[in-house]
């Protein structure tokens, strides 16, 4: 990871100065954490692809605007964020938590197909503020000081989202009474 | 240990230090509630990291999009071999450059101006020379009219000298003849008034 980080550095560095070679280098190690960060967000395959590229795209702009290259996932996260946001935003005006978690599915063993499945309705049942608490909590990897970064948050409310959110999950993938997942 | 000061999502989430970790996992062991929630949050983390990520339909296009492709001047700069073997190929066309220049193109130059100066010179030469030629005619010309004249007026002195010569030669004889025949008449009279005397 430490290296990773170097080398974005210097991938970022060379960018910032129009390598776009560089840059190609950088795109090819984040789209593809970025397009499932989008995908599972937004839900849509093809929607996804394209605010990726508008990520990237974006990034490339305003990568001089970018003070700490040690902060590049972040801020490209919160670009990401940004322009999942605006597309949900536009689709659905209403963002509201979907299902209800109450009448959660009872799945105490699952296969892997299902269990994939049943991980993904979970994750729609979820308002987009909880499912993208999750996706960047559990999926990237980030703390909670960073997803305020990204989110424009307190880290209490980031908190606040990843524990409702995980209360929710608990109650369909692991409901009381489940003794493991196979 | 009270439950509710211990933070079980933190602890699966990874969000604890170490210490904290330890006093988690000691309160778990003791308590049978705090125990089964923290095995449902478990599994709900192993049922969440087991999506795994899929694969983009397609790179991005920002890799090949034309429009963000360098320009080649882009390309050659940013690239050190390029760059290198650019230099290089200039570095060898300046040098080709300079010799064809220098064995070509200055005969086609010297061509060209030659024929112009040829001319400049030609019209210049012929200028001056008919200029000299002129001027070293007329100046024989001058020279040979005024020589004539000298030999000329030589010879006419020389003839009026000889003629004067002459003419007084013919006089200083003329005056001697005259000056015979006044002795030859003087003597003659002499000659007959002796007769005329002696005759007497």
């Amino acid at each position: 990871m430490i290296f990773r980080e170097v080398e974005d550095r210097d991938l970022i560095a060379k960018a910032r100065r129009g390598d776009v070679d560089a840059y190609s280098i950088l795109v090819s190690r984040w789209e593809k954490r970025i397009f499932n960060y989008l995908l599972r967000l937004v839900g849509n395959r093809e929607e996804a692809m394209d605010l990726s590229q508008d990520v990237f795209l974006k990034a490339w702009q305003n990568l001089k605007k970018l003070e700490d290259a040690g902060r590049f996932s972040s801020w490209l996260f919160r670009i990401a964020h940004n322009e999942a946001f605006s597309l949900l935003r536009k689709n659905r005006p209403e963002v509201e938590l979907s299902g209800d978690p109450t009448v959660a599915d009872r799945a105490p063993r699952l296969f892997p197909v299902e269990l994939t499945l049943a991980v993904e309705r979970a994750l729609t049942r979820l308002s987009d503020d909880q499912r993208e608490a999750i996706l960047l909590k559990v999926y990237q990897g980030f703390k909670f000081e960073e997803m305020a970064e990204i989110l424009g948050c307190p880290v209490s409310t980031i908190k606040s989202r990843v524990y409702a959110a995980l209360d929710l999950l608990k109650d369909t993938l692991a409901p009381v009474g489940a003794r493991g997942v196979q | 240990m009270n439950c509710s000061t211990i933070d079980l999502k933190a602890y699966v989430l990874g969000e604890l230090p170490e210490s904290e970790r330890g006093r988690v996992a000691g309160h778990v062991r003791d308590c049978a509630s705090c125990g089964e929630e923290l095995e449902r949050l478990n599994l709900t983390h192993l049922a969440l990291v087991s999506l795994r990520d899929e694969e983009a339909p397609r790179r991005i296009a920002f890799v090949s999009d034309k429009v963000f492709e360098p320009r080649w001047w882009q390309r050659m700069w940013q690239s050190g071999p390029v760059m290198g073997f650019a230099s290089a190929a200039v570095l060898a066309c300046a040098i080709l450059a300079h010799g064809a220049m220098r064995t070509a193109t200055t005969p086609r130059a010297a061509a060209v101006d030659t024929a112009a100066i040829e001319r400049q010179v030609s019209a210049g030469v012929n200028e001056r020379l008919n200029e000299a030629v002129t001027q070293a005619v007329t100046k024989a010309v001058a020279d040979s009219e005024a020589r004539q004249k000298r030999e000329t007026a030589t010879l006419l002195a020389a003839v009026d000298q000889k003629y004067e010569f002459q003419r007084k030669a013919d006089l200083a004889a003329v005056a001697t003849n005259m000056d015979i025949m006044r002795k030859e008449q003087a003597r003659m009279f002499m000659a007959s008034t002796g007769l005329e005397m002696r005759a007497q």
